[in-house]
């Protein structure tokens, strides 16, 4: 059976920037997708959302399309986490 | 024109460490997860230890503090080590352990450092009589990291992922050869020691560079 690990705010985070950048070209991105995408319950997304745009990193709560600084900061984030799977470390 | 050859590897060991440094920080930069501390620590100590040599073989360090060199080396191998066995425990759990160790561990090194300084002749002696053990505790070091990593990359196997394990085989026979040369000081020991040393930190160096400058591509989770 697969563990269910924990993950902290900073991998929810990732996650999220990473599932709405994928969303970006629909015409709309639909919230509950998202939702499903990353596993977190529906006031709890809706919460990190805004804690997003409160950092910049997405440009409004009703597009939720990501900012350059959004953009940049999943670029390294992935590109990081990425760099641990190379050298074998376990992030979760 | 040996001691001279030796030297440069040593001195280009410690810059390929230093430049790895600058890759292995990050993940505590993003995580700010003292466990990942360990990575740039070890391959700080390591460039150091490295560095170090040239001095002490080229008779600008005192021949006391021959010692310094195998000490610092021997800590960057168990903080590298303590990070990947940290690495997999639950970051809440283990948050105090982690703390706890790293802190023992530099006191440690303080110590020991202190200890060699102020009393030369006991460290050397202790250092003659010690370094066998001390090489092989790196051997062992070294292989844990090497079979964890490669256990990572059976769980997903995946192309890019079997270098840094291939590395560690590279580090960890590089220090199973350096028992040889002590043992009976074989040249070729000594030699295939540093060469592939050098192959696998240049290894270190490739992958950090292509996960970090090549144009990147998203994998879909």
């Amino acid at each position: 059976m697969k563990r269910i690990t924990r993950r902290d705010k900073l991998k929810i985070y990732g996650d999220l920037l990473s599932a709405l950048d994928a969303e970006a070209n629909a015409d709309k991105i639909v919230l509950t997708r998202v939702q499903v995408k990353i596993n977190v319950p529906f006031d709890r997304l809706k919460c990190y959302i805004s804690e997003l745009y409160e950092l910049g990193l997405i440009q409004d709560q009703e597009s939720l399309k990501l900012s350059k600084k959004g953009k940049q900061y999943l670029k390294e984030y992935e590109k990081v986490l990425e760099f641990m799977k190379r050298m074998g470390l376990t992030y979760q | 024109m040996y001691d001279e050859a030796r030297i440069t590897v040593e001195i280009v060991s410690a810059v390929i460490c230093f430049i790895l440094v600058r890759f292995m920080i990050k993940p505590y930069g993003l995580t700010r997860e003292g466990r990942y501390l360990g990575l740039p620590l070890g391959f700080a100590f390591l460039g150091t230890s490295y560095a170090i040599v040239p001095f002490v073989y080229s008779k600008l360090l005192a021949q006391e503090l021959i010692w310094l060199p195998l000490l610092i080396r021997t800590f960057a191998f168990v903080f590298l080590a303590t990070t990947y066995f940290f690495s997999k425990r639950s970051s809440k759990n283990t948050r105090i352990l982690w703390n706890i160790t790293y802190s023992l561990l530099i006191v440690g090194l303080t110590t020991l450092f202190l200890v060699g300084i102020t009393h030369p002749q006991f460290t050397l002696q202790t250092y003659f009589g010690s370094q066998l053990y001390i090489r092989i505790f790196n051997v062992v070091c070294l292989s844990y990291i090497a079979i964890y990593t490669l256990k990572e990359h059976v769980k997903e196997p995946d192309p890019t992922t079997i270098w840094i394990p291939l590395g560690f085989i590279l580090l960890a026979i590089s220090q199973y050869s350096l028992l040889f040369w002590y043992l009976d000081s074989s040249l070729a020991a000594l030699t295939g020691s540093l060469t592939l040393r050098l192959a696998g930190l240049i290894i270190f160096l490739l992958v950090s560079y292509q996960t970090f400058y090549s144009p990147w591509k998203r994998t879909d989770k």
